[in-house]
């Protein structure tokens, strides 16, 4: 090859294109979408996070959950995600709308986390429940079951009296997850073979001083300290089940063909992009290539 | 077949068969390139051995998930981005750039000018590493993958890189012969890679932030394009300039080198977005990459067929010459490489292996089996060149190269199969998610025994690389050989 004019034109011009195609259009379709609401601008979703929960992301980020965690429920064409019970229904680029970083993971050494809040969560406080559901739905019912042990997401774990079969704090609640992160082979046989590492460097072991924290955390066995102490979540540690409580994807989106049959907002959103998105293959289509309208069919 | 131990085999390090004003030239530009070179070299060896044992550590701590877990940063999620990231900037960049200017001060043939340029950026290099290693370790990481540092340590590395690249240009320009070989191509395009990619990323990332799951289509845009159009064109390149030069014969076909280089460029740089198949992403940024891993097969085998047809006839020379072995096997792997990444990323068995360690297999086979050894093979051909001594143990290289080649073999194989078992539980939902863990952890234990072989393999290395540095390698006319070469008279010269 002589003269170094082609030479640089090319390299330049492969590059851009990739660079273009892969990052710089893609922004355009789905780098500017709205939450969606529905017609009197109420029942937003999602919501940017604040505080304790946009704290406990960045304490997700720095310890590194990402590497064993996913945060991304596929299809179920396409994989047993929703079988597992790891949401109802697939994962859309607007439920990621505020989140910064994005955390959808690459590998899956632990469960997915996307619903992980959700999960938690007693049945009766559903934020967005699926009254017109059919009650014989398979997912639906499945879904259901996995919730029916949480009872409470009170942080107090005296108030959690739960119906764990395993006793100790409901399945996924705060006090769930405190207990968990500081012994994490301690809950239950499901997670007796986890090798998920111990983070006892988010609490704190200290002295017990006139009555016992109410965050303290309820060990038992080998994990628990010595009479006279207690062990308590550091503000880290609370941020970061802030934040996994916050995980929550089960508001239905317009994009979305639910697998659990759930209504659909009604009413089509007013943001131009959600339009957008609706259109066939823009995103997260369904196999079908069916529109978002066609997944309504038993709403209202 | 005998014609392997006629020329190359008896050229010693500093000497050529071409007239003494070339000789005298080589040996100039040699000398020009000494400081920077083993500069980037000695880091980079540096940053290989605390890689190394992180790896070690990481792997072990898997395995003993309580361990040290009142200390937050030994915790296991910020040890594996310290060892990704030292790898990746720590070893792979630098001793790839050290190999680079090498290169380009030798096919530009000039003298290297300006040395110091490259010795500050080797410095700022390094600290840029360190502040971004610390930053990690002290729970500031960014949270994208390949993209941990926080944007202090990479706007150090984007400063470091501008001192680097301004003495390529700068060579570039006082460059002598019209003909641009094949190497220069890849280097070339490697250096005006980098920091559109990085420069890129960041901005994208941190700079004027992109919203939701974008942030995850950049970062994977980033990271595989920084694995070809980066460290994998500077291999490719050295690749080019190692073989035909050990074994004395030109390139087999300059078309086939063209088109596979095109090729690569035009195809690698589409790839990365298989990875997120079936996420929340339009399906046909997925699909444009998996029909973009499926091209790939066409610089593959051009590039391999190239390098195939080259080498007909000399291979019994890799019995002999450390650095065609090493650079062969990293060729090789090059093509393994792209091939395992076909089958993972098609889009059924993508489904299936996508949150597997299949995909740690395949970066792995990559970074190492492809890039590393390539790197480690142009090693044993400059530093001596550099240091005007002679590797001192043809035993302590077989040993390199053998627990290299068994590690990473063992490594690939573990992952990969373990992979597979990973995601047949995964993918039933008949079995509890613990099954999909427990069913990969037999395998990740037999991946400590390639991470041991692996340490063995660079503390060896490392050793041997410092006996060269002190001056205290072989003082003599013939290169090292790893078997002492049978041809007649050739005894006379040892």
């Amino acid at each position: 090859m002589k003269g170094l004019l082609p030479l640089f034109l090319g390299v330049f011009g492969t590059f851009a294109f990739s660079w273009v195609g892969l990052t710089v259009i893609p922004n355009l379709q789905i780098g500017a979408l709205n939450p969606q609401m529905d017609e009197e601008g109420t029942d937003i979703y999602p919501m940017p996070q604040s505080g304790m929960v946009a704290h406990g992301r960045s304490v997700y980020a720095a310890n590194g959950c990402i590497y064993c965690h996913s945060q991304q429920v596929r299809p179920d064409y396409a994989s047993s995600d929703i079988e597992r019970k790891w949401g109802d229904r697939r994962s859309a680029p607007r439920d990621y709308l505020f989140d910064r970083p994005v955390l959808l993971g690459r590998e899956r050494m632990g469960p997915d986390l996307a619903n992980i809040g959700k999960r938690g969560m007693p049945h009766e406080e559903q934020p967005s429940p699926a009254p017109s559901a059919p009650a014989g739905s398979p997912a639906q019912a499945g879904a259901a079951a996995a919730q029916s042990p949480a009872a409470s997401a009170n942080p107090s774990p005296a108030a959690s009296a739960s119906p764990n079969p395993n006793g100790g704090p409901a399945i996924y609640s705060e006090a769930w997850h405190h207990k968990h992160l500081y012994a994490p082979r301690s809950m239950s046989p499901d997670t007796r073979d986890s090798n998920m590492p111990a983070y006892q460097f988010l609490y704190e072991k200290r002295r017990i001083t006139g009555e016992r924290s109410a965050d303290a955390l309820q060990l038992t066995g080998a994990d628990a300290p010595s009479a006279g102490w207690e062990v308590v979540p550091t503000y880290d540690a609370k941020c970061l089940v802030a934040y996994l409580m916050s995980q929550d994807q089960s508001h239905s989106l317009k994009e979305v063909k639910s697998a659990g049959g759930a209504a659909p907002a009604a009413g089509s959103a007013p943001s131009p992009a959600a339009s957008a998105a609706a259109q066939p293959g823009a995103a997260a289509a369904s196999p079908a290539g069916s529109p978002a309208a066609a997944a309504s069919p038993k709403s209202k | 077949m005998t014609p392997a131990t006629d020329i190359p085999l008896k050229q010693p390090a500093v000497s050529a068969t071409a007239g003494e004003a070339e000789q005298l030239e080589r040996a100039l530009i040699d000398a020009s390139t000494r400081v920077p070179v083993l500069m980037f070299y000695a880091s980079a060896m540096v940053w290989l051995l605390i890689g190394t044992l992180l790896a070690g550590f990481v792997s072990f701590k898997l395995h003993a998930p309580d361990w040290l877990s009142d200390v937050s940063f030994l915790t296991w999620g910020r040890m594996r981005p310290v060892h990704m990231n030292v790898m990746v900037y720590g070893w792979a960049s630098m001793v790839g750039m050290g190999t680079a200017i090498w290169l380009m001060a030798r096919l530009c043939r000039t003298t290297l000018r300006h040395p110091l340029l490259l010795v500050t950026g080797a410095w700022f290099w390094n600290i840029g590493v360190l502040v971004g290693v610390t930053a990690i370790l002290m729970g500031y990481s960014t949270g994208y993958q390949w993209l941990e540092f926080p944007p202090y340590a990479a706007a150090i590395l984007v400063i470091a890189y501008a001192l680097i690249i301004s003495w390529a240009i700068l060579m570039f320009r006082f460059r002598r012969g019209e003909q641009i070989y094949i190497t220069q191509w890849y280097l070339l395009g490697a250096f005006l890679w980098f920091p559109w990619l990085y420069t890129a990323a960041q901005a994208m990332l941190f700079v004027v932030p992109v919203q939701g799951v974008m942030q995850a289509a950049v970062s994977w845009w980033y990271a595989n394009n920084l694995l070809f159009l980066w460290l994998g064109a500077i291999a490719l390149g050295t690749a080019y300039y190692m073989i035909p030069k050990v074994i004395g014969r030109p390139v087999y076909s300059y078309h086939l080198a063209t088109i596979g280089f095109w090729t690569y460029a035009l195809f690698s740089s589409w790839t990365g977005m298989q990875r997120l198949v079936d996420g929340p992403f339009p399906a046909w940024m997925i699909t444009a990459s998996i029909a973009a891993t499926i091209l790939t097969i066409i610089p593959v085998t051009t590039v391999g067929l190239n390098h195939h047809m080259t080498m007909q006839g000399y291979f019994p020379v890799m019995r002999y010459s450390p650095t065609l072995r090493f650079t062969v096997f990293g060729a090789m792997a090059y093509t393994v490489f792209s091939l395992v990444g076909v089958l993972i990323s098609l889009r059924s068995t993508a489904r299936y292996l996508n949150f597997t360690e299949a995909s740690v297999a395949y970066s792995h086979l990559g970074l190492y089996a492809f890039f590393t050894m390539v790197m480690f093979g142009s090693m044993y051909y400059i530093v001596p060149r550099l240091v005007g001594r002679e590797w001192r143990y043809a035993t302590l290289i077989k040993l390199h190269f053998w627990a290299s080649a068994y590690g990473v073999g063992l490594m690939s194989l573990m992952l990969l199969v373990g992979g597979l078992a990973q995601g047949a539980s995964q993918n039933d939902s008949t079995l509890p998610f613990i099954e999909s863990i427990q069913s990969v952890l037999p395998y990740l234990r037999g991946l400590m025994i390639a991470a041991l072989l692996l340490t063995v393999s660079h503390f060896i290395f490392a050793f041997h690389f410092g006996l060269m540095l002190f001056g205290l390698g072989r003082t003599s006319t013939v290169p090292t050989f790893l078997n002492p070469v049978e041809a007649e008279g050739s005894e006379t010269h040892l």
